[in-house]
């Protein structure tokens, strides 16, 4: 997907709300970011193209929400409806993003993404690419301190290092001036973390942020995140398609399907009992390494979800899943189940959410 | 349509192996220079690996990103040619044979390709990428046999063969992947050389693979050389392990020997490094992380090529004493000494009567045993997880133990040797 975001990085843009300094402390648990009834569309030959449509979340300070759900069913396209760096085909035609009580989506384009950029940063998906083969990694670690801020040169520098420092690039001091193909991937993607970092967001938005990496380096940028995340009190924003990653560091778990969130919960409750038979259906779908005894660990079948998610434009109607569902009914076909609330701080699209939390039948 | 192959005969070891490389290497020239380029060194991509893959077996191959699994499959379906070392297809020496035979022993080892997106032509329809390999194999399914073939080949990997006429853009990932496997089994090969095969999909779909993977295996009897990354996965799928490093194999054995008993501190890191899909399982401070980052294959480090990053190597400097005075602090056995595999003697009892080396557990490590004693055990938690395979409808009793063989005090340590002597009014208490 192309990202425009240059205009992230228009001086002018820097209106006299968002100057550093007057920002409210974080404190723990406070909420940063609202994200409700957010859709957006494509424009297309076929007409308008819904890839998001109606997703609520909320980022709390010191907490990590994860973002989970197959590819296309809309976590990048959400995020960059939040920093204001949608494609042009695409528009936001319903819901709100509120950051500390402003809502973002009301701004105009310019305000929008210099008041997200600053507060809300965002680690994108295809990062690796990100980095600009023929500048040094330290100028383009503090292009955004120099533009927004008029950071000098040699002040931008020693941030730089500062920065690469806070994400443990070894010799700091003198990798600053070396180009992104002398970084390894994991290297790469620790510059894209630090230059996420150079503006001290409240929100960091970390999209797939470990999928290019080996398990190895994965586990070193996880544990680099939260340990940021823990000391500056940030609220998290991790998508990832990986329930082993999410098991590992979220505090609460969006589920989406098709555009929509189907599924939020605390991380624990989700996994120990899932309130949408789709995020029942992914837990049991995952082959997993401490499944000794069981048949997703060695020999038998995984138990598979037939058919495959749907592509914008051909979202069935009534329960977008019931097509897959092994628990659907009549009623699924023809009416859409509203995600709502089934035990405290949990809330399920299912119409039959109750059955899967109570075991009782209705 | 492949036929299953016949195992009529009592099949000695030696019969039973398909595929086998011995002593494999493959370097390529570093250039550089933008006019003139010169040569400046060589990877080694791959540098001596040996490996036998059985009939209707899977080999996983493991390791990380530049390890040189994809290079070790591109040789065995013979895309390249090995600098060093022998492929053998049956038994035979691939290089020794005139071309026609090379090429027939070829049709046996077919490659199925990382990424379905990229891996089709977009330009050709599904039945003529189904066809293609015959247009090299000639004479693997007579001329007019072969629209009958490639529809069977369609039905057989779960795809509608009337959408012979559909192009790549209009299937999901998963049946493009299954388009890839229709193509690769198109002139009946005894082995495929799967490549990251499911490393695309979505988590919904890639069982859909896998399963579909291990049925053909069973109809047909297929040999696998199964390569991913993800350590559950090819626990799932594969036989036998092996892990490479570098261009090197650091350990092989049957699964559960490599998953529950690694040995080598480079598994025991990969394994460790696996997230689990469990929230009460989070990674404990005994998780054993490696330093740094893999260095290149161009220059690798003297000795063994994981001293760089080897967690033990520290460790046994620092806290055991083992010499370690260099720069890195790794005993100097490590820095100057290139370990080669071992047998770790599970079923080394001496005896050979039988010739069935299966099993056999190896590992390149100088101090092999240290590593599977020492640091938090990277093997399957043993703790039972609720998960989320209870299915809805009348719950059984909840106060029911779970497990009648568990331990009547929740509170008893598993393990009292490691457990810190309390202190004197502690074990007063406790006497009351
Ligand atoms: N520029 C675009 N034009 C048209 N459709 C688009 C565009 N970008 C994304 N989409 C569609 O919007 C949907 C949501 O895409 P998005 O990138 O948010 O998915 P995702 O959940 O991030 O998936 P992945 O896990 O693959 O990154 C997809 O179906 C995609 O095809
Ligand atoms: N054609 C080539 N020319 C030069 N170097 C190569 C070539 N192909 C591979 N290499 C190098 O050989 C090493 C092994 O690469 P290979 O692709 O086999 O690794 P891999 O284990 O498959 O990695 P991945 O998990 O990323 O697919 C790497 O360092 C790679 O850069
Ligand atoms: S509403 Fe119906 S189709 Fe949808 S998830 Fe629930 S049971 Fe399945
Ligand atoms: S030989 Fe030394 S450096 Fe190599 S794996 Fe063993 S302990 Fe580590
Ligand atoms: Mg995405
Ligand atoms: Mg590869």
């Amino acid at each position: 997907m192309e990202i425009d975001i240059s205009g992230a990085a228009e001086p002018g843009a820097v209106g006299d709300e968002v100057a550093q300094g007057d920002r409210p402390a974080r404190t723990a648990g406070a909420t940063l970011l609202e994200v409700e009834d957010l859709a957006v569309e494509f424009r297309s030959d076929d007409g308008a193209l819904r890839a998001v449509d109606g997703l609520s979340y909320r980022v709390e300070a010191g907490r990590t929400l994860a973002l989970v759900g197959e590819s296309g069913c809309g976590k990048s396209v959400s995020s960059l409806a939040v920093m204001g760096l949608l494609p042009p085909t695409a528009r936001v035609v319903r819901g709100t993003a509120r950051y500390r009580g402003t809502d973002l989506l009301g701004l105009s384009p310019t305000k929008h993404r210099a008041h997200a950029g600053t507060h809300v940063a965002m680690v994108f998906q295809d990062a690796l690419a990100a980095l600009n083969p023929v500048h040094t990694v330290g100028y383009q670690l503090t292009e955004a301190l120099r533009v927004r801020s008029g950071t000098s040169r040699r002040e931008g520098r020693r941030r730089a290092i500062e920065l690469l420092d806070l994400v443990k690039v070894p010799n700091a001091a003198q990798r600053v001036d070396e180009y992104p193909h002398q970084f390894s991937g994991g290297m790469r993607q620790r510059v894209m973390i630090a230059s996420a970092l150079a503006l001290d967001p409240d929100v960091l938005i970390a999209d797939e942020p470990t999928t290019a990496l080996d398990v190895t380096v994965q586990a070193q940028v996880l544990r680099l995140l939260a340990e940021i995340q823990a000391e500056r009190q940030m609220g998290l924003v991790l998508i990832t398609h990986d329930l082993g990653v999410v098991a590992g560091v979220a505090d609460e778990v969006t589920v989406m399907y098709a555009g929509r969130a189907v599924e939020h919960a605390p991380v624990h409750d989700l996994y120990a009992r899932p309130a949408h038979p789709y995020t029942r259906a992914l837990l049991r779908s995952v082959p997993r390494l401490d499944a000794v005894g069981d048949d997703r660990a060695v020999g038998g079948r995984l138990p598979v979800v037939p058919g495959r998610p749907p592509a914008p434009g051909r979202v069935p109607p009534g329960c977008p899943f019931h097509p897959r569902c092994d628990m659907a009914r009549d009623v699924c076909a023809t009416d859409v189940p509203p995600l709502d609330d089934v035990a405290p701080g949990r809330s399920s699209a299912c119409f039959f959410a109750a059955e899967l939390l109570g075991g009782v039948r209705a | 349509m492949p036929e299953p192959v016949t195992t009529d005969t009592a099949t000695s070891a030696p019969d039973d192996v398909v595929l086998e490389v011995r002593d494999l290497a493959k370097s390529y020239p570093v250039r550089q220079g933008v006019v003139l380029k010169r040569t400046t060194g060589h990877v080694q991509a791959v540098d001596g690996v040996s490996l036998a893959l059985r009939r209707g077996r899977t080999l996983g191959l493991v390791g990380e990103s530049g390890s040189g699994k994809s290079t070790l499959a591109r040789v065995l379906v013979g895309i390249e040619k090995p600098t060093r070392g022998q492929v053998l297809v049956d038994g035979e020496d691939v290089s020794t044979m005139s071309r026609g035979a090379r090429r027939e022993l070829r049709r046996n080892v077919q490659m199925v390709f990382q990424d379905p997106y990229t891996s089709l032509n977009p330009r050709m329809s599904v039945g003529d990428i189904v066809a293609e390999p015959f247009r090299i194999h000639r004479d693997a399914v007579p001329r007019g046999g072969r629209r009958r073939a490639v529809a069977e080949l369609l039905e057989l990997v779960g795809l509608d063969p009337d959408h012979v006429h559909r192009y790549p853009h209009q299937f999901s990932g998963g049946q493009r992947q299954r388009i890839g496997i229709a193509r690769a089994l198109a002139v009946k090969p005894r082995v495929l050389v799967c490549d990251e095969p499911v490393s695309a999909l979505d988590v919904s779909v890639q069982g859909q693979v896998i399963n579909l993977l291990e049925d053909l295996q069973d109809e047909l009897g297929l040999s696998y050389l199964f390569i991913a990354h993800d350590l559950a996965v090819v626990q799932h799928i594969a036989d036998e392990v092996a892990v490479m490093y570098l261009g090197r194999v650091v350990e092989e054995g049957d699964g559960p020997a490599v998953y529950g008993d690694a040995h080598h501190p480079y598994t025991r890191a990969l394994l460790s490094a696996v997230p689990v899909p469990d929230p009460t399982a989070r990674p404990a401070e005994g998780e054993l992380l490696l330093e740094g980052d893999p260095p290149s294959p161009a220059d690798p480090p003297s000795g063994c090529r994981f001293h760089t990053r080897c967690w033990l190597a520290r460790r046994l400097a620092e806290e055991h004493g083992v010499a370690g005075d260099g720069p890195e602090a790794v005993p100097e056995r490590c820095r100057t000494e290139d370990p080669v595999l071992v047998p770790l003697g599970r079923r080394g009892d001496g005896r050979d009567g039988g010739g069935d080396d299966e099993g056999a557990h190896v590992a390149a490590c100088h101090f092999a045993r240290e590593a599977a004693t020492l640091g938090a055990h990277p093997g399957p938690t043993a703790q039972a997880s609720p998960g989320p395979g209870t299915p809805p409808g009348p719950d059984p009793d909840p106060d029911a133990d779970p497990d009648p063989d568990a331990d009547p005090d929740p509170d008893a340590d598993p393990d009292p040797d490691l457990e810190p002597v309390p202190d004197r009014p502690v074990l007063e208490s406790r006497e009351r």
